[in-house]
Parts: C-alpha cells; sequence; structure tokens
C-alpha cells in the first residue's frame, strides 16, 4: 500500500512483543494478560512496574524481566501502558519497518543479521543495545541435599546432580531404604543454607525448552495400582509462551483471582481477604451481592467448634484451667513414656 | 439462648414416614440470615442421601472429622466429634455393598484426623486431646499413644518411605514420630497453625493459617523447600498433594481450589477455579482426593456436593447432586471403586445452626462410574 506514514492512527500494537491490534482496549487487555500478569499468584497489574513492586512485595522476589516480552524489550524499567510510554525511537522504527514491509521481505530474508546501528529498523530490537540480560539463573533452593551431603547421609542412595530450579525429577531415585538408623542421624544438619525462594523468576525466554524435562514420570515405581500412564497427560506440548488463557468452558476458571462480586474484597491491594467477622454477615438486599458461607479468616471451622465451653477441659477459672493442663499434660507425658496401654 | 431461640422460634423440623426415620438437620435460623438449607418440603428425605449412595451403619453420634480407607483392603476408619475412632470393613458384590462394624477406640476429646499405615495393619487418629493413637487394628491390639503436641493435632499422615508418622498440630508445629520413641524424632516450626498437610512421598505439602502453603521434600525435611502464599485468596481448608508429586491441589474457604505446580517451568499449568457455590452463596472446598487410578480428583464441600474434576483437562467430570448436609471430608479406597463421603454438620454457620438433639450424622459410600472419575481428553477450545 502506498499510504503515508500514518499508521498511528491505525494499528496499534504492543511494545514488548510487537504484536499489532484493533484497538488500545485489547491492547491494554493483553498486556495485563501476558506482560503485567504476576507469575505466582497470577494477578493482573496495570504496569510492569506495578508488577514488579506486587511481586516484590507479596511474594518477595525481584523481577528484572517484562514477562513474554522479546529480547530488548524487556526492561521493567520503561512505563509502559497500551500505546503510552514507548520511546520515539522503537515507534519510529516499527512504523518505518511497516512502510518497507513489502520491498525488505526479501532483503529481510538475505540478512542473517543486522550490525548494531544499521539502517534497516529490525523487530528483534538488533537497532537498540539489547538489555543487559542477566546471566545464568541466579541459584534457586535446590530440591534435595547437594553434594556436601553425602559425608553426612546415614546411608541413604544419593540423589543424582542438581539441576536448578528443579522439583525432583521424578522417577530417577529408588525409594530409600528401611533404615535401622539412630535418630540423631536421621535428618542430618547441613549447612547449605537453603533460603526461601527470593530470586527472579525464570526468564520467559527459558519456558519453550521445558517440555524437554522429564516430568512425568511418578518418582519412583509406584507399589499400587496407580501406573505411570497417568503423569502422561504432562507430556502434553505445553504452550510455548504461556499461554494463560482457559482452554475451554467446563472450568468456570478464574486463571487469576481477581473476584467479580461487589462484596469481595478490593482486588488492587495485596491478596488478603476482608477482616474476620465471627457471625455470617446478612446477604445484602442488592440482588448480585455474593458471600461467604464461612467468613471467619482468622479461625477455622473445628477451631471455632473448640472454642465451645464443652471442649475445655474444666471451664471454671482460667487458673484452675492451666493447672489442670498441666496435669493432664504429666498424664500424657507419662502415658507415652509409659506405653500404658487404656 | 441459641437454641432457645430456635426452638421458641420458627425451628422447622421434618418429619417422614420412612424407614430411615432421621430428622434431617433443617433449620431455620432466626434474625438476618436467609434460610439456606431448608428450602426443601417434602422431599428433604431424598435430599439428605440424593446421590442415593450407600450408608454405612451405625452412623457416629456426632460429626465425621476423617474417613481413611485401609491401602491394602476396603476397611473404613471414621473419627468423629463424638471422641470416637470406628471401623468397617466393606464388602462388595457387583454394584451392592454391605458394611459391618468391626472396632472402635475411644480419645479423651474429639478426634479430628487419622491415618493408615501402608501396611495396612494399622491406624493411627489424633485429636483435641493433643495425642495421636496407634491402633494395630488388624492384629486386634490395643492403641497406645505415640505422638503428643501443645494443642489439637489437626491432620496426620504416615511416610511409607520413612516409617515415621507426621502430625500436624493448631501449635504451629510438625512433628515426626518413629512409633517406638517418645519424643519426636524431628519438630518443624510452620508459621503458623497447622490446618492440613498431604503427603506423596517424597513431597509433603503442609497449608497452615494465615493462607501460608509450605512444601517439603521428605529427603532433607528440616528444610522447607518452598515457601508460598495461596493462590486462594481466602482461608486454606485443605491441601492434596498430586499422586505424581508434581505439585498440589489447594482449596479454600471460598469456593475455590488452586492447582499448583512446584516446578517453576510448569508455573504456566498452575490455574484456580470456583466451585461449591450456590447462587450467591460460597461454600467451603472441606475435601479433595485424587482418584488413585485415573489421575482425576474429587472436591467435597459446605454445600453438601461432590464433584469430579480432571485438572489436566480442565473439567468437571460429574456433578453430584447436594445433600443437605455439608460433607467435610471424604476418601477413595485404595482402587478407587468407592468414595466414602461424610454428611453432617461441619460448622460452617457456626454454633447457632447446631442443633445436638436432631443433629444427624451420616457416612455413604458412592461406587464411582467410569465416566465420572475416568480422565478426558482435553476439549477443543476454538480459540486462538
Amino acid at each position: 500500500m502506498g499510504k503515508k506514514k500514518k499508521r498511528a492512527t491505525e494499528k496499534v500494537w504492543c511494545y514488548y512483543c510487537d504484536r499489532e491490534f484493533d484497538d488500545e482496549k485489547i491492547l491494554v487487555q493483553h498486556q495485563k494478560a501476558k506482560h503485567f500478569k504476576c507469575h505466582v499468584c497470577h494477578k493482573k497489574l496495570s504496569t510492569a512496574s506495578g508488577m514488579v513492586i506486587h511481586v516484590l512485595q507479596v511474594h518477595k522476589e525481584n523481577v528484572t524481566k517484562v514477562p513474554n516480552s522479546k529480547e530488548g524489550r524487556d526492561s521493567t524499567d520503561i512505563e509502559i501502558y497500551g500505546m503510552q510510554g514507548i520511546p520515539p525511537d522503537v515507534l519510529a522504527a516499527h512504523y518505518g519497518e511497516e512502510e518497507e514491509e513489502s520491498p525488505a521481505k526479501v532483503a529481510k530474508i538475505e540478512i542473517p543479521s543486522v550490525p548494531l546501528g544499521a539502517a534497516v529498523p529490525r523487530p528483534y530490537g538488533m537497532v537498540y543495545q539489547p538489555q543487559q540480560v542477566p546471566g545464568a539463573v541466579p541459584a534457586r533452593p535446590m530440591y534435595y541435599p547437594g553434594p556436601p551431603m553425602r559425608p553426612a547421609g546415614p546411608g541413604w542412595p544419593m540423589p543424582p546432580p542438581p539441576r536448578p530450579q528443579q522439583w525432583y525429577p521424578p522417577g530417577s531415585v529408588p525409594p530409600p531404604p528401611h533404615l535401622g538408623y539412630r535418630p540423631p542421624q536421621l535428618f542430618p544438619v547441613h549447612g547449605m543454607g537453603m533460603n526461601m525462594p527470593s530470586s527472579s523468576p525464570a526468564p520467559p525466554g527459558i519456558q519453550p525448552s521445558s517440555p524437554a524435562m522429564p516430568v512425568s514420570q511418578p518418582l519412583f515405581p509406584v507399589v499400587n495400582n496407580t501406573t505411570p500412564s497417568q503423569a502422561s497427560p504432562f507430556s502434553a506440548p505445553l504452550p510455548v509462551g504461556g499461554a494463560q488463557q482457559p482452554p475451554n468452558n467446563s472450568f468456570p476458571v478464574g486463571g487469576n483471582n481477581s473476584h467479580s462480586y461487589a462484596s469481595g474484597p478490593n482486588t488492587s491491594g495485596p491478596s488478603i481477604g476482608p477482616p474476620p467477622v465471627i457471625a455470617n454477615k446478612a446477604p445484602s438486599s442488592q440482588p448480585n451481592e455474593v458471600y461467604l458461607v464461612w467468613d471467619d479468616e482468622a479461625m477455622s471451622m473445628e477451631e471455632r467448634r473448640m472454642s465451645l465451653p464443652k471442649y475445655k477441659v474444666h471451664d471454671e477459672t482460667s487458673q484452675m484451667n492451666s493447672i489442670n493442663e498441666a496435669i493432664d499434660r504429666r498424664i500424657s507425658e507419662s502415658r507415652l513414656a509409659g506405653r500404658m496401654a487404656f | 439462648r441459641a437454641s432457645d431461640k430456635r426452638i421458641g422460634g420458627r425451628q422447622l423440623t421434618l418429619r417422614f414416614p420412612s424407614s430411615s426415620s432421621t430428622l434431617p438437620e433443617n433449620t431455620i435460623s432466626d434474625g438476618p440470615r436467609l434460610v439456606i438449607m431448608a428450602t426443601f418440603g417434602a422431599a428433604a428425605n431424598a435430599n439428605t442421601n440424593p446421590n442415593k449412595s450407600y450408608e454405612v451403619t451405625p452412623s457416629p453420634a456426632d460429626s465425621i472429622s476423617s474417613l481413611s480407607f485401609s491401602p491394602r483392603a476396603d476397611i473404613l476408619v471414621a473419627t468423629s466429634w463424638d471422641n470416637q475412632v470406628r471401623c468397617w470393613e466393606i464388602s462388595r458384590s457387583g454394584t451392592s455393598l454391605a458394611t459391618a462394624p468391626k472396632a472402635s477406640i475411644s480419645h479423651d476429646q474429639p478426634v479430628l484426623c487419622s491415618a493408615w499405615k501402608d501396611d495396612g495393619t494399622t491406624v493411627f487418629s489424633g485429636g483435641c486431646d493433643k495425642q495421636a493413637k496407634m491402633w494395630p487394628l488388624l492384629s486386634g491390639g490395643q492403641p497406645v499413644t505415640v505422638a503428643m503436641h501443645d494443642a489439637p493435632i489437626v491432620d496426620m499422615a504416615w511416610i511409607p518411605g520413612m516409617n515415621l508418622l507426621v502430625t500436624g498440630s493448631w501449635d504451629k508445629t510438625l512433628k515426626y514420630w518413629d512409633t517406638r520413641q517418645q519424643t519426636p524424632v524431628h519438630t518443624q516450626q510452620l508459621p503458623d497453625k497447622c490446618y492440613s498437610l498431604s503427603v506423596k512421598h517424597p513431597l509433603l505439602v503442609v497449608g497452615t493459617a494465615d493462607r501460608n502453603l509450605i512444601v517439603f521434600n521428605l529427603q532433607n525435611p528440616q528444610t522447607e523447600f518452598k515457601r508460598i502464599v495461596s493462590p486462594l485468596k481466602y482461608q486454606t481448608r485443605c491441601v492434596t498433594a498430586f499422586p505424581d508429586q508434581q505439585g498440589f491441589l489447594v482449596g479454600s474457604i471460598e469456593g475455590r481450589v488452586g492447582v499448583h505446580h512446584l516446578d517453576d517451568s510448569q508455573q504456566n499449568k498452575n490455574f484456580t477455579f470456583k466451585c461449591h457455590r450456590d447462587g450467591n452463596e460460597i461454600y467451603s472446598v472441606n475435601a479433595l482426593n485424587f482418584h488413585p487410578v485415573h489421575g482425576t480428583f474429587a472436591t467435597a464441600g459446605s454445600d453438601g456436593a461432590f464433584n469430579f474434576w480432571d485438572k489436566d483437562s480442565k473439567q468437571r467430570l460429574k456433578a453430584m447432586s447436594r445433600c443437605s448436609q455439608p460433607i467435610p471430608c471424604s476418601s477413595f479406597n485404595h482402587d478407587g471403586s468407592i468414595y466414602a463421603y461424610a454428611s453432617c454438620y461441619d460448622w460452617n454457620k457456626g454454633a447457632e445452626n447446631h442443633n445436638p438433639a436432631t443433629a444427624k450424622s451420616s457416612i455413604f459410600l458412592h461406587m464411582p462410574q467410569e465416566s465420572e472419575v475416568k480422565a478426558k481428553p482435553r476439549v477443543a477450545s476454538g480459540r486462538k
């Protein structure tokens, strides 16, 4: 098409992944679902920086890259919302590239890589300094004890060499034999200092390689009826790029935890429910209001039931309670010690 | 006070000229609370057991807190708020079932949890008396106390690979017990009260108050492998490990279940779904059980319904009819041919809605058809 460079009023596109959309509303939805979504709890935020802050505050993790974004477009520093915030050179490059699409197609194929700063703008960010990708993914807590464990182990079979961020690859370790261990040695203390997961998520670019990981077999041959074939759904092709949309309508799949009902908590804050209320609230007269039948966040149903006076050991006074509890404890301990049947 | 209100007020008890001769726990509460459970008329008898499940008799005198099937035989154990641990032998002939009560033991306080040893000879039970007992019931032995906590024990599991019992308590600890010793082999501090735990060796997952979910690799049980905040925004009610140990299910009081994979590369397979909701009422999900053969799972809720789901194709396989009472606990037998569930008050509406005089606690057995529990292929969505 011999149009003039007026494309800004036509298709909108996503800075992070270069996809095009018919209108900005859909673009924003796309960005929220693909780029501003917390990988831990699937909460959709409104910007990349908002998502980073959320993951840091709520899940205590550092996010350095925007998920599902292309190389060079994954910086969390750039403030993008819809079409706003796109640096002018990227903007120009995108539309300039649009213009040159037809004649440049052949040229693109022939030129395998573009030297930096080349005049031909490319969608893969070759024109721009590529973002400094963090190197090897920071070490995650190892699932199983690593090499230092070996001398301390009380004869347990050794796990295979560590693979970062791995839940234990199933099928690779035989069940530990029943040991005649002495209790102090049972759980050897290790100085590996495994910490809470606090490192950044795997860069999205790694995701496509995940189908190669052998995650489908059970850990060891299961004695009972469960068969390895039941795990075979895991070998189904994983959607590249982590497609998040619910595949079918049979599950009312939330996918994220945003609540859609009026009386629910605000979805923008940290993911905590409403403050605990002792009795069930009366349902509002508004037609679409929903309510939790059990809404006491502070205690479970069993705890509530146990708070009844009849379950107190002796409900005279609290002083008596503590004395009686101490007596009961001693009786129980002596039972345990003496292994008395009763 | 609450009972006065009800008896003097508008308590509705429904009587039926039927052989079951039980008064269903249908009460209309006073005050601003709407009628929720007792909206059924003469058909209420059908609603106590709308799925026509087999009822295990004699039924416990008070609510049932846990159901456990032997891993080797069709022997069912139920623990109850009447302080008893009961055991029945179940026999199947074709599509009919028969049950025979075998034995029972008692605790000093309500019993909240149970677990079988993997060889099917011994049952463990624990509860509000802060103790866990080991009952070698197959040999007819007497129970002995094997564990103690500072607060009620709410869940427990036998770890076959290590021959240990793990107990979780409101005293914010997990304790691992070699049943031959008085002191625990290991005590693990938890961030908050334990509400539920599940073992699929070597995976142990614990759900605590304040929505913590902690995962342990039992080959290194002193270290938390992973701790996350529940993907569900409300109080954790139950957790169950995947049979292939790659993740776990979590259910909350807000009618929602989360499917969580442990490996970071599989996080895109995590999702949550809503369930056990009726109109504008959201019920708690009380139990999650995987079918031992098909890898599908069942959920049971305070709405009195149980459903079968397939997490891999993200489908609900079957929605069973709602019973008139909540289902607080459930279990599959060792080969998945029997699904046992309890129908009794779980306190989801507080003490005001409990009438001990008319409350009925039942244990039902359902024999799932293959279509209800067999995994189905993913439905083509037609969406890009």
